[in-house]
């Protein structure tokens, strides 16, 4: 097992270092001036200006360079955004829990909501109702985000008014950030307003996080059917039957476990569409994370906080990858025998 | 299987409960204005900045000037001075300050005396004096004090005691007063900036503002918001709400859905195409006013060609301003036939010189000997009260100029991005545009069109006429109002000749505003002022 995951650890150092040597060349290629797009100071007085070439060995060669290129971003020096000259580690350390927030209650919709409809689906015995579920999730999965998150807002913010829109909060309201998720710091905050605001945050979450969810939950209901009906099949579950076990025991007990499986294998793959998915929703929903910070520094030719945000988000994604790879070998039996012989 | 199915229901049953339980409670909400604005400040100093969203989030929240414009009646009234009298000479003029007049107090800066004459002088002399240590710190200069020469045209600034001051002028200026009165003639804090001085971080000045304005700045998120308070000694009447938040939202679509669903109560620059959607909505209604503005499309003259005017010329008869005023205002503006619109009292109707007509064009292209010719376009991104969507003008125009054969390159960034690099100043044409700061007539020509405005960001056009110079100052000078129109009619010919510019409309100035706002009072000019805004807060949805 040591050894398998320091394979994996391996694997996370191998694929960063390469996504940083891509980020380095291309950092290059930006049409300013190279100590510029690296250090994001606008008019460096002298002694900065010597300071930039010491921490980025400018002077050294192009290997020198990459070295501490990689030394400055892993030890949180992402230089300071051109447009606000503000540290880029900052602004991001400001942006990520929002999409973090965002991102996890539309992952728990997707589980929540997914994985009983695609246990329902695989024990329908009517053919219309497993039919129709799997038109609906066929439908969501072919839907675009950027299509469905303008209906939605359409039809129940500006038609009904049913729900906010855009934004994480009404801004009469003033939250001290402290984790950073709101949904926490309106309840931690010692304002007389602490109910309202955390039932405005929401509301506001509301709608974008159910067009973020609609793909995974998607994704989760069709391969929990598939895997249910497989697990379903198997001998041991026709022995737990011939014993009497009631059929929800059975499903709960036995076959879940098992058909969850596979379901954590496709989360990971489904990583990195979500991840673009979000920054889609973001930007459709005005939501204050990564996603609109990282296009609105697109928009700006902001080099250094394009680089900051790729580097957050893609580092994200290969941790998040290889971690439930992970978790998918610990708690599948099968590849850890396999593991095991292989030892 | 059925034990199954029935758990399932319930517990979906009992989260949609809890989901409308905890939609369908009381909404409380602070007492407060959410005001959905079109972009982020440059500065917080309304001294160093012309772009009317910086204005707006500064200028009449933060800040108060020493006299002040009333709209209605077209008088300068009092400020933070109560009196003021003009020598026999011109050359002169006396303030009396006001007591007891209170800076804003911050975790940042605490005062320790109210305001006082030093603080008039800091104010000023940090622009005209280029050896204060204040002057520097300013990196894009002082643009609307430089375009109209004030350095030049003060020759002192005098304390004569705490609460009386006096300017000594170099020559005289009908419009000094209403200089003064303008946005950017705001009084900051003499005490705040030795202090920032001494702690070694003067930038802070600009940046974490102290002024005596009826709101005081609380906190600045890029891209997301602005949150004022309210200044709780103002010296003016008191603002009726106790927060100020600017909700920063650069998409035209967007701030409409916001205050559809009540995020926010009123909302910047709405789109012409928008309107429609306000008679679908009760709650929301929209405020509008002739605006003292014009949208333009300025040459740089100083480059090839269109330094020859008969390439000016042939532009300007090439495109089909009628067709832009129905597709991008969609009839919420006159069509401009000079600069001055029609709500300034110097305006006198002119035929429009410049027709469409596209044979013209191509004649006056052929016999300035131009073929092939290829021009860039600069669209601004943003929003302006002149000119909604700048882009889709740069389409329309740029289909026009197809028919003469001229190809047109659109242009556009982001708008910090897009004003920084307006600045290098190698630009072939600009479309953008002037929101007057009063209502002088000269407030429409020295700032954008003088040979002293040819060096700061202003002067689009980068033009610079002695003929037409000498008719602004001879225009500044006499004092009498009869004579002044005469003299900018002049000024009008000439540009109507040399066409510098081609002014394409003057939009109406509009807000959209939710039913439960009162008392807005929008200005045809200047930046917009939460004061006296009324708001009856309840439910917020």
């Amino acid at each position: 097992m040591a050894r398998y995951l320091l394979r994996r650890l391996n694997l996370f150092l191998a694929t960063a270092l390469l996504m940083l040597g891509i980020l380095f060349y291309a950092t290059s290629l930006f049409p300013v001036e190279h100590s510029y797009a690296l250090s994001g100071v606008r008019v460096p007085s002298l002694q900065q200006q010597a300071q930039i070439i010491e921490d980025y060995q400018l002077e050294q060669g192009e290997l020198a360079q990459f070295i501490a290129y990689v030394q400055q971003r892993l030890g949180g020096n992402l230089g300071l955004s051109l447009t606000s000259q503000q540290p880029v580690a900052n602004e991001l350390a400001s942006v990520l829990p929002a999409s973090f927030e965002l991102a996890i209650v539309a992952g728990l919709i997707a589980l929540v909501l997914g994985i009983p409809l695609g246990v329902l689906a695989s024990q329908s015995q009517h053919k219309l109702t497993q039919h129709c579920i799997m038109a609906i999730t066929l439908t969501g999965y072919s839907i675009p985000v950027f299509w469905l998150g303008l209906l939605l807002s359409l039809w129940f913010g500006v038609r009904l008014g049913w729900l906010p829109i855009s934004g994480q909060i009404n801004l009469l309201y003033e939250i001290r950030p402290v984790s950073g998720f709101m949904l926490i710091d309106t309840l931690l905050s010692d304002s007389q307003y602490r109910w309202s605001a955390f039932k405005d945050v929401l509301l506001h979450l509301l709608l974008p996080a159910i067009t973020l969810a609609v793909l995974p939950f998607t994704v989760v209901v069709r391969i929990t059917r598939s895997a249910m009906m497989n697990v379903m099949n198997q001998t041991f579950i026709r022995a737990a039957e011939a014993r009497g076990l009631k059929t929800s025991k059975i499903i709960v007990r036995h076959a879940l476990p098992n058909a969850l499986i596979p379901v954590l294998k496709h989360l990971g793959l489904m990583l990195g569409p979500f991840a673009s998915y979000a920054i889609i929703v973001e930007m459709i929903f005005a939501w204050p994370g990564v996603g609109s910070w990282l296009i609105s520094g697109i928009y700006q030719r902001d080099y250094t906080v394009i680089q900051g945000g790729i580097l957050a988000v893609s580092l994200l994604i290969i941790f998040l990858n290889i971690l439930i790879e992970v978790l998918h070998t610990v708690s599948n039996p099968l590849s850890r025998k396999e593991l095991y012989a292989a030892n | 299987m059925s034990v199954l199915i029935k758990r399932l229901c319930l517990t979906t049953a009992v989260a949609c409960m809890g989901c409308i339980l905890v939609a369908c409670g009381p909404q409380r909400v602070p007492s407060g204005l959410v005001y959905c604005s079109e972009g982020n400040p440059e500065s917080f100093n309304p001294q160093l900045v012309t772009s009317g969203t910086t204005i707006d989030a500064t200028s009449h929240q933060i800040y108060s000037r020493l006299v002040d414009y009333d709209a209605a009646s077209g008088q300068i009234v009092p400020a933070l001075a109560t009196r003021w009298h003009m020598s026999k000479d011109g050359l002169s003029y006396y303030f009396t300050l006001r007591h007891d007049v209170q800076f804003h107090q911050t975790s940042r800066f605490m005062p320790s005396r109210p305001m006082t004459a030093d603080d008039v002088l800091f104010s000023f002399n940090r622009i005209i004096d280029t050896q204060h240590p204040y002057h520097k710190i300013s990196r894009t200069g002082y643009p609307f004090f430089q375009s109209i020469s004030f350095a030049e045209q003060i020759s002192s600034i005098e304390k004569i005691s705490d609460d009386r001051l006096v300017f000594h002028l170099n020559h005289k200026d009908a419009s000094f007063l209403s200089n003064l009165a303008t946005d950017f003639a705001v009084i900051l804090s003499a005490e705040y900036a030795e202090q920032l001085l001494a702690a070694g971080h003067p930038a802070d000045l600009d940046q974490y503002a102290i002024g005596t304005g009826p709101f005081k700045l609380v906190q600045y998120v890029k891209n997301e918001y602005i949150r004022y308070r309210k200044h709780p000694d103002y010296w003016g009447e008191m603002p009726k709400i106790d927060m100020l938040v600017f909700d920063i939202t650069s998409k035209s679509t967007v701030r409409l859905a916001k205050l559809i669903t009540g995020d926010c109560s009123v909302s910047a620059l709405p789109k012409a195409g928008e309107l429609s959607v306000v008679q679908q909505h009760p709650d929301i209604m929209l405020e509008s006013q002739p605006g003292l503005n014009v949208a333009f499309w300025a040459f740089n003259t100083q480059k090839a060609p269109f330094n020859d005017v008969r390439v000016r010329r042939a532009l300007a008869h090439a495109i089909d301003k009628k067709n832009i005023l129905r597709a991008v205002y969609q009839d919420t503006a006159v069509e401009a036939t000079g600069i001055l619109p029609p709500a300034s009292w110097a305006y006198e109707h002119n035929a429009d010189l410049i027709a469409y007509d596209p044979q013209k064009a191509k004649a006056l292209l052929n016999e300035a000997g131009i073929e092939n010719l290829s021009i860039d376009i600069w669209a601004m991104p943003v929003a302006r009260i002149y000119n909604p969507n700048a882009l889709k003008t740069a389409e329309l125009i740029q289909s026009d100029l197809a028919n003469i054969g001229v190809r047109v390159n659109i242009i556009s960034y982001d708008w910090s991005v897009f004003s920084q690099k307006l600045s290098e100043s190698n630009y072939d044409s600009v479309l953008i545009g002037w929101t007057a700061d009063n209502s002088d007539p000269d407030n429409f020509f020295t700032p954008l069109l003088s040979c002293s405005s040819a060096h700061t960001q202003n002067n689009r056009a980068r033009w610079c006429h002695p003929g037409l110079d000498a008719v602004l100052t001879q225009a500044r000078t006499v004092t009498s109002r009869l004579e002044r129109r005469y003299l900018y009619q002049q000024a009008e010919a000439i540009l109507a000749d040399q066409l510098p510019m081609v002014s394409l409309a003057h939009a109406k100035r509009m807000v959209l505003k939710r039913k439960n706002v009162t008392e807005t009072q929008l200005m045809p000019f200047g930046g917009i002022a939460f004061g006296g805004i009324g708001h009856e807060n309840g439910e917020a949805r």
